[in-house]
């Protein structure tokens, strides 16, 4: 963190908070002087809707909204895609600034494991591969490649090639904001990408049904 | 002006989409704002930029012998005629290929950058080692491309490649457009390209016979003053290079007008 964000006063929010956040956020806000208020939401899991709720709410108060940090990545992710600059906060009191091209392993809260995150877009000829789940905050471009031998989370478009469950995990799965792949990879099953244009808004899933891969609405309540 | 100096380089991946076409109507074309400019020739085996400048009579010495120390700078650099502002370092023998590195293209530029304020480097197709020792010397880059499927896949390679090696800012023009298969989508449309590629538009580049016609004759478009529409586009992109704010072209009004039908009837007659 530079010096001046840390001038910037931070109000702390956290699960303790959760029945209650937006009241509790205003009576914070209250006790602000300065127009510019940084947010650590420790350990909340917080869909979009509820992080515009805590926007408007702080916006509303006449201050601006500088950096969140929080240890959870869904709600890093949709930080981000409200374009918000984040920090992930991890446990021994460290930041580290997710910014574009920047890739890393951050743990997932909520069950222990550990998830590659890597920001930026995959462009023709680029390809990302790692045994870990992936997490991939942008573009995956015709040309370019992803492979991971667990699931693979694409905040953005994939229109390249994806390949999840690499090593035989069937159960795997790959999910976007936009599938429209070049080709599909689940473990050794493979699949061509859907011709007719997805329905903009919708995230979809592909996995494994009877054998035969599928495609459907995805269900990632924690992001949305 | 050495710091100042911004080194651009002119790029696309596939071959034949318009780079030294662009280079060399661009060079003219900030030459005659005023800029000191050098364009230089980096696509060493298939060299011919000289030839659409109309340069390759006045050839002595290229990069190749100021590499080697058998001759200055100065020496090699050929001014061109109608605009002193503007010089090319024209390119060695494609045997030049075999040992130059990374390192060799940064001396030249380095030099370049002790006389110009800008310096437009004439990339080579592909993304092998020619392509390598061009970016190895350019700050920033102009990704060239064509509305067509293949061309962009590999643009899109390219910014891949300019991304990891900190070139920055990239912009993109994109050349070859007509305007009626765009609005009957038998070519991608502009979103359709800076979807993919996801970068600022510097220009679009109207599909135009007067640009064959005028590579032949060694005569740049933007040199002869010419008011055909590939001309308009190139010196509108040179004005935004340096800063100016001019609006892009849509391509669904162009050449619609009764005076763009007009200008081409006379310019059938003319040529
Ligand atoms: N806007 C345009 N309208 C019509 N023809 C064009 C246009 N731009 C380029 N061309 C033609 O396309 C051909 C290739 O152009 P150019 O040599 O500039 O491409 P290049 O990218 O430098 O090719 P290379 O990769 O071989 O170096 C030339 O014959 C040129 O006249
Ligand atoms: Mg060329």
């Amino acid at each position: 963190m530079s010096k001046s964000d840390q001038d910037i006063p931070t109000i702390k929010l956290n699960e303790t908070h959760k029945d209650n956040l937006i009241y509790t956020l205003y009576e914070k806000l209250g006790s602000i002087s300065s127009n510019r208020v940084n947010l650590n939401l420790h350990n909340l899991f917080l869909s979009c809707k509820i992080i515009r709720e805590i926007i408007r709410t702080i916006n509303k108060a006449d201050i601006n909204l500088n950096i969140v940090s929080s240890n959870i990545r869904e709600t890093l992710v949709s930080l981000s895609a409200l374009g918000y600059p984040t920090h992930l906060y991890l446990s021994n009191n460290q930041f580290s600034e997710i910014k574009s091209e920047k890739s890393g392993i951050i743990p997932n809260e909520s069950d222990g494991s550990m998830v590659y995150f890597h920001q930026g877009t995959l462009r023709s000829g680029e390809d990302l591969e790692d045994d870990k789940d992936i997490l991939l905050l942008g573009d995956i471009n015709p040309g370019a490649k992803i492979k991971s031998a667990g699931n693979i989370l694409i905040w953005g478009r994939l229109r390249g090639i994806a390949h999840a469950g690499s090593k035989g995990n069937k159960k795997s799965k790959i999910v976007a904001l936009e599938l429209r792949p070049l080709q599909l990879r689940i473990g050794s099953e493979i699949a061509r990408g859907p011709e007719e244009k997805p329905q903009p808004g919708l995230a979809e899933e592909a996995l494994i049904k009877s054998g035969k891969i599928i495609i459907q609405p995805a269900n990632i309540r924690p992001f949305l | 002006m050495s710091t100042n100096t911004r080194i651009i380089l002119i790029c696309s991946g596939k071959g034949g989409v318009g780079k030294t076409t662009l280079t060399a109507n661009l060079g003219i074309a900030l030459a005659r704002q005023g800029v000191q400019t050098a364009v230089l020739d980096a696509d060493f085996g298939l060299r011919n930029l000289d030839l659409l400048l109309g340069l390759e009579n006045r050839i002595i010495y290229t990069a190749q012998e100021v590499l080697e120390e058998s001759c200055r700078l100065e020496q090699a650099l050929v001014k061109h005629k109608q605009e002193p502002n503007l010089a090319l370092l024209p390119a060695g023998n494609p045997r030049m290929l075999e040992w130059l590195k990374p390192d060799d293209m940064q001396r030249i530029v380095a030099m370049l950058t002790k006389e110009f304020e800008y310096v437009l480097i004439d990339c080579p197709a592909g993304v092998e080692d020619g392509f390598k020792n061009a970016v190895s010397a350019a700050k920033e880059a102009i990704v060239v491309t064509n509305p067509e499927v293949s061309a962009v896949r590999d643009a899109d390679r390219v910014i891949g490649l300019l991304n990891t090696n900190q070139v920055k800012p990239i912009q993109l023009v994109l050349n070859r457009v007509r305007p009626k298969m765009m609005a009957s989508q038998e070519m991608l449309s502009v979103e359709d390209v800076t979807d993919i590629l996801a970068l600022p538009l510097l220009g679009l580049v109207l599909e135009d016979e007067q640009v064959i016609v005028s590579t032949n004759r060694g005569e740049p478009l933007t040199l002869s003053g010419s008011d055909s529409p590939a001309a308009r586009c190139y010196s509108n992109i040179a004005k935004r290079i340096q800063g100016e704010d001019i609006p892009l072209i849509d391509p669904s009004k162009e050449g619609t007008g009764i005076t763009d039908k007009l200008r081409r009837l006379m310019q059938t007659k003319i040529f």
